[in-house]
């Protein structure tokens, strides 16, 4: 094994077993995603698909569609006027609208034949998860009303009664064998069909009882605003985890200098750059798994979407270069535990905060957003966010990631320079 | 093995090594005794390249200076404090330690659990070390030293604060490796360990080598001659003699003995003659 990976997983093992550290590295970030994204979502159910729902039929039917709708325990519906709900979606603060557009009641009187009664469906086209789970939901929910239609006689009765009116209406225009010709002759290709093992054709062959007419909503400011609060708060849940990754195996090269395994190391045939290299290595591999791990969770329970999985990865690689070279400078920042950090919190502490570590940075005042610029921890959340939800195209990402790199080349260099084993 | 010509190395006002010149043959046990602050622990830092001397040079026989790895490969050092992971078990600390030495695989394995069982830790290998005691993490200290099989050893004051139990299986460690054939340089302020253990004494204070060789023969250069002391009627009288039975006889033909003891000279008396100062003042 080389030496520096030997260095590097010792480190790794020891921070497994130390449970204050893995407590700020791992947990405390993912504590910080989760609470201030539920804070700043104002919504207690994440779990729940929240769509706003418009019922511009107006009819019983429709009501008691959406009567239904609300009732589903992975829903959590709210009415509104269509503007309104396609605005809600648009920014990001409704999954999707349910549209329920005129002529549904008049569509669901009729059962078998006839157009079927329809519902829009409003939702971003990246949200395919959301977007299949949702037509789920509403097929299901129109196919209970047909049932329960089915199972009420005064219902059914009213159905054939408006299905001989329509034969009436169509002999007294001359045209009365006409339905049944074509019912029949309907019935003969379908049963047709059936010997021959192929699937019905013709209108009243495909009827179901809801038919969902998917309608893209894009919205024309993505790009400037989050999709949904996790999007703020899971770049900066990580930026705490990288600080955590920092202060952790900063203060770890401190222990090892005031506890004389630095100069055993020192002692031994291992070169400098070994020894370095074995503690930069252990820096990015924590802060590339808290990373994933923040993101991975973000992804799969709050919904974060990068814009693009390839600028994500650039920016956690160049993040991870930035806060191992701020490592390295916190590592010589004071002779002691004690003394290295307290400066490595007083400094650490207004980066983040400046950096949007706390406060996002574009609801920051626009002073606060000019000094955080010499920040990394405002860099790394710029990266992050530009992966995630600002849009950023590769030529956009430079300007943090070079930055973030130069900040990592620059405090690298400084805090190995300084760097002594042994005092 | 090891040679030291003139060497001095400075702390900014503070000389901690002052024009030092040892050479240590191999095989032999050299002890360096003197009071914390003499300049023990500077002269093991330099004799392992953690330190580079002002002035002279540091050479360890047939390989070089040591502040080549290749040099600082054959050498193991158990440093005054205890170096060790707490975090992690003795088998995690010294498998570690064994790879910083370029070990790996079968041979690290053996050498692994070949220090281990040395030192008497085979049974607790696989405990934290933040739960062994302060002589058991003294022991294991010894094995991350000897754990890649070095020509020379330095022990660093590796007796500091363990208890007896302890201190004696350190003991008899050492005199094992001496057995091997190793060469062990061997700092301690306690001089009746560096009367027990090692085959030549330098005795440094303040940096300097005040005086260097064996046992015996800095007993009888600087050690003053044996004290009888006799009671006798119930008065007690002590004379310096280089023959304490011939001077107890004549004392006994002159009047009844009620008791007597005889106090040799010892290498603290060596320390107060040379410096006029007590070891541990």
């Amino acid at each position: 094994m080389p030496v520096i990976l030997a260095l590097a997983l010792k480190d790794l093992r020891i921070l497994v077993r130390l449970r204050t550290g893995l407590f700020f590295t791992f947990v405390w970030p993912l504590v910080v995603a989760i609470l201030f994204g539920t804070i700043f979502s104002g919504e207690g159910h994440a779990s729940r698909t929240t769509v706003a729902v418009v019922d511009e039929d107006a009819t019983t039917a429709s009501a008691d569609f959406v009567s239904r709708l609300e009732k589903v325990a992975t829903l959590q519906v709210m009415r509104a006027d269509r503007e309104r709900a396609l605005s809600l979606v648009r920014a990001g603060k409704r999954t999707a609208a349910i549209v329920i557009p005129r002529g549904f009641g008049e569509a669901a009187s009729r059962m078998f034949y006839g157009t079927p009664p329809t519902v829009d469906l409003w939702i971003d086209p990246s949200r395919t998860a959301e977007s299949g789970m949702l037509q789920g939901l509403l097929f299901k929910q129109g196919a209970e009303r047909m049932q329960s239609t089915l199972a009420d006689s005064s219902a059914s009765r009213e159905m054939v009664r408006k299905a001989r009116e329509n034969l009436r209406a169509a002999a007294e225009a001359g045209v009365a064998t006409v339905p049944t010709d074509r019912f029949l002759g309907e019935l003969d290709r379908y049963l047709g069909t059936v010997q021959a093992g192929a699937q019905p054709a013709g209108p009243g062959a495909s009827w179901q009882p809801l038919a969902v007419a998917e309608k893209p909503v894009v919205d024309p400011r993505r790009g400037q605003y989050p999709q949904n609060s996790y999007d703020l708060t899971f770049p900066q849940g990580i930026l705490w985890g990288i600080i955590g990754c920092v202060m952790t195996f900063g203060l770890g090269i401190v222990t090892e200098r005031s506890h004389g395994t630095m100069v055993r190391l020192q002692m031994s045939p291992i070169l400098r750059t070994e020894l370095l290299g074995g503690k930069a290595v252990a820096c990015f591999t924590a802060i590339a798994i808290v990373e994933t791990g923040l993101f991975v969770i973000g992804r799969v329970f709050f919904g974060v979407r990068p814009a693009s999985w390839a600028l994500l990865v650039l920016a956690g690689v160049c993040a991870g270069v930035a806060f191992v070279g701020v490592m390295m400078l916190v590592s010589v920042l004071g002779k002691t535990e004690q003394a290295a950090a307290g400066a490595g919190w007083a400094i650490m502490m207004p980066l983040a905060v400046l950096g949007g570590g706390m406060i996002p940075l574009f609801v920051m005042p626009a002073w606060m957003v000019a000094a955080g610029t010499i920040s990394p921890a405002k860099w790394a959340i710029l990266a992050f966010e530009g992966a995630i939800w600002r849009g950023f195209s590769t030529a956009q990402m430079l300007l943090p990631c070079a930055i973030l790199l130069a900040v990592g080349l620059v405090c690298f260099t400084v805090g190995a320079r300084a760097f002594r084993p042994a005092d | 093995m090891l040679r030291l010509e003139s060497v001095r190395k400075t702390f900014g006002a503070i000389t901690a090594v002052d024009d030092l010149s040892l050479a240590i043959a191999r095989g032999e046990l050299f002890g360096l005794l003197g009071p914390n602050g003499a300049g023990k622990s500077t002269t093991v830092h330099l004799a392992v390249g953690l330190l580079s001397p002002d002035r002279g040079s540091v050479v360890v026989e047939g390989l070089g200076a040591p502040i080549l790895p290749e040099v600082r490969a054959r050498i193991g050092v158990a440093p005054q404090a205890v170096s060790l992971y707490e975090q992690l078990t003795a088998a995690e600390n010294l498998a570690f330690f064994g790879r910083m030495y370029r070990l790996s695989g079968a041979r690290l394995a053996k050498q692994v659990s070949d220090a281990l069982e040395f030192v008497g830790l085979g049974d607790r290998r696989n405990d934290l070390v933040r739960h062994y005691s302060g002589g058991m993490k003294r022991r294991l200290n010894l094995a991350a030293a000897i754990l890649h099989d070095p020509d020379l050893i330095l022990l660093d004051e590796p007796t500091v604060g363990v208890d007896p139990q302890s201190r004696n299986s350190i003991f008899d460690n050492i005199l094992a490796l001496k057995a091997r054939g190793r060469t062990i340089v061997y700092t301690t302020h306690y001089m009746e360990e560096a009367e027990r253990l090692c085959d030549r004494v330098g005795i440094l204070d303040h940096g300097r080598m005040l005086a260097l060789d064996t046992v015996p023969r800095l007993l009888a250069s600087h050690g003053a001659r044996p004290v009888l002391q006799v009671v006798s009627r119930g008065r007690e009288v002590r004379v310096e003699t280089d023959d304490p039975l011939a001077e107890l006889n004549r004392l006994a033909a002159s009047g009844p003995i009620d008791d007597f003891r005889v106090e040799r000279p010892t290498l603290e008396r060596v320390f107060l003659n040379l410096t006029g100062r007590r070891l541990r003042d």
